[in-house]
């Protein structure tokens, strides 16, 4: 009976976190990292050369994923590996990169909307507050929050993978998990609306009308009676209406406000 | 900026290339390659840690969500961190900005957008010398030797990372700077031009906050939470962290809500203490 060590488990967790993406090319992305987290588990499962060149083949197709919810797949394949040591039936290359192939783009998925798009944003945007004046606080906190959270996250669930093999799945993509995730990102929601009514002001100087003592009416002050920073949430909604419901590219959009802000500014609308 | 500087900035930036960072993925690309931490070592190397985190927050703003779905960047933010804070840095101080006032927030966020598509060929440019090692490990591995894979995924990268991250941030930090400071030590922020740069750098950050909001919602009723978000902030003066409170409180309902349908409703209460789990 064949057991990968706690060592080399360890060795195989790290050799991913570090290297999952350090050596990216748009055509095997993930794969080497990969390849080089598995080396230690199939060199010890494995005593003949040939039978680790053999077995190595299996991870030469294709992996990319969000690599920190990924860390799940590797601790999966690292228990299947395992399993096929010691002869359990059915697991071949082709089941193995099934499961791979069959959990990349779902994990992708969750780990960009729930990793990227949502913790990392609310973290940094804690951090942002924290900075402010200048403080070497806000950019402290992100550092160890983050750091010591992620990878606690990313070794556990690769242990997890590693222990319960492809029920493991059940973790992240569960109903209960699925309930977790929808929630946290209602909250990402809030949060998002909050950021951009602290950090993004678009104001307009124009005059509609003088009152009766003289004095000028700005639109501005109107519109804020009405809501308060609706040209700003406007201009936000605007992007967003063109990256989300007409597909232009982020950079596309960028390039756009710059004439926006450029004209709008000489033509006195916005400024 | 003197030589030793660029060089220091040169070489964190090859630690902290999106996606590609030679530190990793969680040390590299999410902690140092972010503006707001880059600030901190930009400081520290220019001798103004205050200043340079003050020019780090709108350029963090702009891209606080920075997702790479397949691989595919909008942005690679090693050059808004290491060419972008720096240069922005000489320049609002050689034209006498107050670090915290509007006009650097402004000059910051234009910088901010200009450096990130930089950051584009960066990252293409490493990516596709990437191939050149994997191209090598693919051969080796014919050959039978596994061995290779640790200087495939940890050394051989380095070149990359020398050639294109080290080199042309060096280079833009320390020959950029002179011509940053001339140039913005006669900067006159009354003329309309540079008023029209300044209108820019106020409405580029809706974009950045656009894009993290297209990563948060996915139907249309989803906006009535930003909504709430923009309200409690703008209307009712609550900082970031207390609407993340009032956020919590909807995720909670919305938890239990979710998971009271699942259980069905008939057998009540449903438990609600196992959102840890994950």
């Amino acid at each position: 009976m064949k057991k990968i060590s706690k060592k080399t488990l360890n060795s195989s967790f790290w050799r991913w976190w570090y290297g999952n993406l350090t050596c990216f090319s748009q055509e095997h992305m993930q794969t080497f990292g990969y390849m080089w987290s598995m080396l230690p588990i199939i060199k010890e499962l494995y005593a003949t050369k040939e039978e680790q060149c053999e077995k190595m083949t299996a991870y030469y197709p294709f992996f990319n994923t969000e690599p920190q919810i990924g860390c799940i797949v590797v601790g999966i394949t690292a228990g299947l590996e395992e399993a096929r040591a010691n002869g359990a039936e059915g697991i071949d290359d082709e089941m193995i990169n099934g499961i791979r192939a069959g959990l990349m783009g779902p994990l992708a998925g969750i780990g960009d909307s729930l990793i990227v798009g949502t913790y990392i944003p609310i973290l940094l945007g804690i951090a942002l507050g924290l900075a402010e004046g200048g403080s070497v606080l806000g950019p402290l906190f992100y550092i160890v929050v983050w750091n010591v959270t992620s990878t606690w996250f990313q070794h556990f669930v690769y242990m997890k993978g590693y222990e319960l093999g492809g029920s493991a799945v059940e973790l992240l993509v569960g109903e209960k998990a699925t309930a977790f995730r929808e929630s946290v990102i209602v909250m990402g929601q809030v949060i998002v609306g909050a950021m951009a009514a602290s950090w993004v002001s678009v104001t307009t100087p124009i005059v509609i009308a003088k009152d009766s003592t003289g004095a000028d009416v700005l639109l501005q002050a109107k519109l804020d009676g009405a809501f308060p920073g609706v040209l700003t949430c406007l201009f936000v909604l605007f992007a967003w209406w063109l990256m989300a419901k007409k597909n232009v590219t982020p950079i596309k959009v960028l390039l756009l406000f710059v004439v926006i802000g450029f004209v709008g500014s000489v033509i006195g609308f916005i400024g | 900026m003197s030589l030793v500087q660029a060089i220091l900035i040169g070489i964190m930036s090859c630690t902290a290339a999106s996606t590609i960072a030679c530190l990793g993925t969680t040390v590299g690309n999410y902690t140092l390659n972010r503006p707001l931490v880059a600030s901190l070592f930009v400081g520290l190397i220019l001798g103004d840690v205050e200043g340079c985190i003050l020019i780090g927050i709108p350029m963090q703003v702009m891209w606080i969500a920075l997702v790479t779905p397949g691989g595919t960047v909008a942005s690679d933010l090693r050059a808004v961190s290491y060419i972008g804070i720096p240069l922005a840095y000489v320049g609002a101080k050689a034209a006498g900005m107050d670090f915290g006032g509007d006009e650097a927030y402004a000059l910051a966020s234009s910088i901010s957008a200009m450096t990130g598509v930089i950051g584009i060929s960066l990252f293409y440019g490493t990516a596709m010398m990437n191939l050149i090692w994997q191209h090598i490990g693919w051969a080796q591995l014919d050959k039978g030797n596994l061995d290779c894979l640790g200087k495939v995924t940890a050394i051989y990268p380095l070149i990359s990372h020398f050639v294109l991250s080290f080199l042309p941030v060096t280079l833009l930090c320390y020959y950029g700077s002179t011509a940053v400071e001339s140039l913005f030590a006669q900067l006159n922020t009354d003329v309309w031009y540079v008023k029209a740069m300044l209108a820019v750098g106020a409405v580029l950050p809706a974009v950045g906050i656009a894009i993290l909001l297209k990563s948060v919602v996915s139907k249309p009723t989803d906006l009535i939470y930003f909504l709430l978000g923009f309200a409690l902030a703008k209307s009712m003066g609550l900082t970031l962290i207390a609407a993340t409170v009032v956020g919590a409180v909807f995720a909670l309902i919305n938890y239990n809500m979710t998971m009271m349908k699942l259980s069905g409703v008939s057998s009540g209460s449903a438990d609600y203490d196992d959102e840890e789990d994950i």
